[in-house]
Formats: structure tokens, sequence, C-alpha cells
């Protein structure tokens, strides 16, 4: 009862902290500093009509590199945790409705999380949030209980491909501009259409595929061993 | 939509979240404190689409309400059962 009411305590405090800025977040109209330098440049530096992907791919795509090792090395931990601890609990078969579910619809959840991450710089959305519905249609398959046999293998490939592709393009403005993924090394065509915006589609593509793969991952290390339980 | 609709949305999903936190402390089953979370990370995907951030939206959806929901669960089937 004590760790229910201190639960609760805290849950109500968190809150108010919470609900407290949303206000001031509202209501500021003004920006400072590199916001306003995003805002006024954003679109003529990189040819990205969506100024949060020319941002988080182009201006700090050092830092999405670092998001996508920290997530790297999150996913390996729990394979590695995953493998090590013994197995308890039996799983059981999943129902007609979420059998009938996994076959129809990962199909139509990969093709929106592929959608998303090819128009990331035209739309909302990139390789990170694509990259997620990708892994989630992935879980949905899981979910179904069908065996993936091979599956942990060409992860890992898919995983290693894309670390590499997004290594590589930072490195190829480095060595045509001498800036790490200066996204002007491709012609930045015009603003608004999908083949445009220099390399950041192809970024946000090996973001996506790092993603989807590593998410997919510590899904299926879940459900490896054997743990596959047919559907009846 | 206007402004002072869109603030009460918002009021209401906040509330509806506040809510759901404090009944998925309360719950006896650990099964059903799993969905009320689940529920949580939707309405907070519902919070970030309102304040016109639909790539968090999107990542909230998938991740928050999908992916951690379901691996609660797995992690629930593991150690077998009830709390």
């Amino acid at each position: 009862m004590i760790r229910s009411i201190t639960g609760m305590i805290i849950v109500l405090a968190l809150a108010a902290a919470v609900f407290s800025v949303i206000p001031y977040n509202g209501v500021t109209e003004e920006l400072h500093g590199a916001g306003s330098y995003y805002a006024e440049n954003g679109v003529a530096d990189t040819g990205s009509i969506n100024l949060v992907t020319s941002v988080v791919v182009a201006y700090r795509g050092l830092d999405t590199l670092g998001e996508v090792v920290v997530l790297f090395s999150a996913s390996t931990a729990v394979v590695l945790i995953l493998s090590l601890v013994p197995m308890g609990g039996k799983p059981t078969a999943p129902s007609q409705i979420v059998q009938t579910t996994a076959r129809i619809l990962p199909g139509a959840i990969t093709l929106f999380g592929i959608y998303i991450v090819t128009h990331g710089h035209l739309s909302p959305g990139g390789g990170f949030p694509g990259g997620a519905v990708v892994a989630s249609a992935f879980l949905l398959v899981l979910l179904g209980s069908r065996s993936l046999p091979g599956a942990a293998g060409m992860l890992t490939a898919v995983e290693s491909l894309a670390g590499l592709a997004f290594g590589l393009l930072g490195f190829w403005g480095v060595y045509v501009m001498g800036q790490f993924l200066n996204s002007r090394v491709l012609p930045g065509g015009s603003p608004g259409q999908l083949i445009s915006a220099g390399i950041i589609p192809l970024v946000s593509l090996a973001i996506g595929a790092k993603v989807a793969s590593e998410l997919s991952g510590v899904f299926a290390s879940y459900r490896s061993k054997g743990e596959t339980v047919e559907p009846d | 939509m206007t402004a002072s609709l869109l603030a009460a949305v918002a009021c209401v999903t906040g509330l509806m979240m506040i809510v759901a936190g404090i009944a998925s402390l309360l719950v006896k089953k650990l099964i059903s404190a799993i969905i009320i979370v689940g529920f949580v990370s939707l309405s907070a995907s519902v919070l970030f689409f309102l304040m016109h951030a639909p790539d968090v939206a999107i990542t909230e959806a998938s991740i928050g309400a999908a992916a951690s929901t379901v691996i609660f669960l797995w992690g629930r089937a593991r150690i077998g059962g009830e709390e």
C-alpha cells in the first residue's frame, strides 16, 4: 500500500512538472541562435523541405551517427543477456485473430515504413521513425509465431551493411567537401522532388535499414532458441 | 481545428494519461498494468501529434505503444505469470 501511494505521489509530481512546462513551449514563437539559422537557410543549404530531417541528417548528422551507435550497443547487450539467461515460462500459441492479422498486415506496414523512410526529406518522418515502423511489422510477424529460419543472420548482415553505408556516406563528404556528412556531394535538385536534397535520402535509407534491423534483432532474440510455436 | 479545441483535446488526453498512469500502479494483474502502460504511450503519441511533432508521434506509436508493450508481455510470459 505504501508502495502504491509513493508511486502515485511520484507520478503526480512528474505530471505536474511536465504539464507546467507545456504552456511555455506553446507560446514561444521566436527562434534564437541555431534554430533561426536552420529555419532561414535550411532549404537553401540542404535542399530538404523537411527541416527536422535536414537538422537530424545533415546539420547534426554526427549526432545521429552517435545515436545509432547507442542503439547498436543497446541491442547487442539485450541479445547477449537474453542468450545467457535461461528461459522460463511456456509460450502459448497465438489466437486466430492474431494469426490472421499477422498474415495480412505486415506487408502494408512495411510499405508504409519504407514510404516514411524514402520521403523523409519531404514529409514528417525519416530514417528513425520509418525504421521503427518496419520493425513493428517484423514484430507482428513474430507475434503470429511463424518461424523465420535465417532471419538473425540476415538482420546482422543488413545492420552491418547499413552502418557501413552511413559511415561511407559521411566520409564521402569529408573527401569531396572536407565536411562529414555534407549533403551537397550529390546535386541538390529542386526542393520538394523525391530525388533531391543531395545524399539525405540515401542517409535516411541507411538509418532506416539500421534501425529496423537492430530493433527486429532485439525482437527476434526474445523468440529464438526453438521457442517459436507453430500455429495450430 | 481551432486552437482552443486543440488545447481541450490535449488536456483531456493528458488527464487520461494521468488517470491511466495511476491505474497502472493500482491494478492487481500484471497484464492489465502492461496494457494500461501501452495506452499511456498511445496517448503520448496523440499528444506529440497535437504539438506538431508528427515524426516523434510515429516513433512513439511504433516503439512506445507497440514494441515496448509486446516486450513487456513477452517478459511477463518469461518470468511466468502474475505478480
